[in-house]
């Protein structure tokens, strides 16, 4: 059994499912915090996690010390995080999947997203909802996945899950060159892609033709009708399908194109209010800050019913102000926070620049209290205290900013 | 083309990357100077700012010469 398990070759690393079963079971620490720029590293310490029935919760490898602070409390920083185990000893795959079933009452893994006001959210999920997509069967033993997400989001989450459970092997994409990305498909016969749009738009033009794609994913973002029409020249024999997933509840809807048809086994616990779209509490992750009004959740997605019978929709937008900047979403709130405490910075607003590439590209304008200010000193400020998808890309200095009637600063753009 | 090397080199700038001395018509943008989707992004945004054209806006330019082309014609 000498199946690979991961190939990284940013990392210059390749691990078959034997390495990675020997170096789960030689570990002799557990973390509950997992934080890592190595994807095997975020891998081993989920695994190990599951086999102990422990709870991991995972932080995004650029999050600044500003960031888990906040999220964390100062403590955290200096708190006792990690403890010696025995060593697990010999484990076989075949295993895996009971001593997932006997430690799912235990076990948790919590991931944060942003929150519509103020801090992130921390959510929690257990196996069934984080793995409420994944399937576990004998014609999927021979997929290869593109992995093209980060390893600490929901979706890369999905990805790592639907994989490691049919003992597939992944094959990192996210980060990867252009001209790599096509090599690495085609040399590994990547046989499923998930990503988001804006990584798709990445490999555009259409000039290169992967044939060994036979399931492509789209989420994150809305995939626009051109670009869905060129990756099938790309994607010659490969079904295209979009899924919608949350931090919150996980995956919870597919769809070919652009529409979404509801799922009978999901009567009940999605409803539609003013055109936005409502989830039950039991379809959601543990969170002390999900406001839930009477048992539902309101997700801020504004969708257009196509059927009543049965349901189908396609989605419309975001009722929130949250930014979706390639899949990333952003609360201009928190980075105007944080832009708000550079010297030199009186006012500034946040907000989301409409872009043919990645949807949303995250803009600032600021009001000076020091004309010595520069956009290359916003930048190295804000460089160490936010993660890079947050840092506004194009700064533009005002001598006011533009508001509402009640005094609110305009939100769309 | 100055004002482009200009517009590239602040972008690379923002992420930490290395400047470029010299642009051709054929510099492919992704190859040459290592930009991502996010870099594109924000290079379409500063071309717009200054000549007022989406550069992506039919779909992905690739070379300094097509960025040019887009202008050009916007003209």
């Amino acid at each position: 059994m000498n199946k690979l398990f991961y190939k990284d070759t940013i990392a210059g690393l390749e691990v078959s499912y034997e390495q990675l079963l020997t170096d789960v079971t030689n570990e002799t620490t557990y973390s509950l915090f997992c934080k890592s720029d190595s994807y095997y590293t975020v891998f081993k310490q989920i695994i190990l996690s599951i086999l102990i029935g422990q709870e991991i919760i995972l932080l995004d490898a650029d999050f600044s010390n500003d960031e888990i602070g906040k999220l964390l409390g100062e403590d955290f920083l200096k708190a006792e995080v990690t403890r010696t185990i025995e060593p697990l000893g010999k484990i076989k795959f075949s295993d895996i999947h009971e001593r997932i079933q006997a430690n799912k009452d235990s076990w948790r893994i919590t991931l944060f997203t942003s929150g519509t006001t103020g801090l992130p959210k921390k959510i929690s999920h257990t196996i069934d909802s984080i793995s409420r997509f994944v399937k576990r069967e004998d014609n999927r033993k021979d997929n290869i996945w593109g992995f093209a997400y980060n390893p600490t989001h929901m979706a890369g989450l999905q990805v790592f899950f639907q994989a490691f459970i049919n003992q597939n092997a992944i094959i990192r994409l996210f980060g990867v060159d252009r001209t790599t990305i096509f090599d690495l498909i085609n040399k590994y016969r990547i046989t499923n892609l998930s990503a988001t749009p804006t990584f798709y738009r990445f490999l555009l033009p259409a000039d290169h033709v992967c044939d060994s794609v036979l399931n492509l994913t789209s989420g994150g973002e809305r995939f626009d009708e051109n670009t869905l029409h060129l990756m099938q020249q790309i994607f010659v024999n490969s079904k295209i399908r979009n899924v919608y997933a949350s931090t919150e509840a996980g995956t919870l809807f597919a769809s070919k194109g652009d529409v979404f048809t509801l799922k009978p086994e999901m009567f009940g616990v999605v409803k539609i209010i003013d055109n936005e779209l409502y989830l039950h509490r039991s379809l959601m992750g543990e969170s002390e800050s999900l406001n839930l009004i009477d048992d539902w959740y309101a997700t801020g997605d504004l969708i257009a019913v196509q059927t009543e019978v049965p349901l189908t929709f396609t989605f419309i937008s975001r009722k929130t102000g949250m930014i979706n900047t390639g899949g990333y979403k952003v609360n201009p709130t928190e980075v105007e926070d944080v832009i708000r405490t550079c010297n030199g910075v009186k006012d500034v607003y946040v907000y989301g620049k409409k872009n043919s590439l990645i949807g949303n590209i995250v803009c600032c304008e600021i009001v000076r209290s020091d004309d010595c200010l520069t956009e290359k000193k916003v930048r190295e400020f804000l460089q160490f205290k936010l993660q890079e998808y947050k840092i506004p890309r194009m700064v533009t200095f005002v001598e006011s900013l533009a508001t509402t009637r009640t005094g609110k600063i305009l939100r769309s753009q | 083309m100055n004002k482009i090397r200009e517009i590239l080199n602040t972008v690379l700038e923002n992420r930490g990357k290395p400047q470029i001395n010299s642009i051709s018509d054929s510099s492919d943008l992704r190859n040459d100077f290592g930009l991502d989707s996010l870099d594109l992004a924000e290079l379409t945004v500063r071309i717009e700012a200054e000549y007022d054209v989406d550069i992506f806006q039919d779909g992905i330019v690739t070379t300094v010469g097509e960025i040019l082309e887009k202008i050009n014609n916007k003209k």
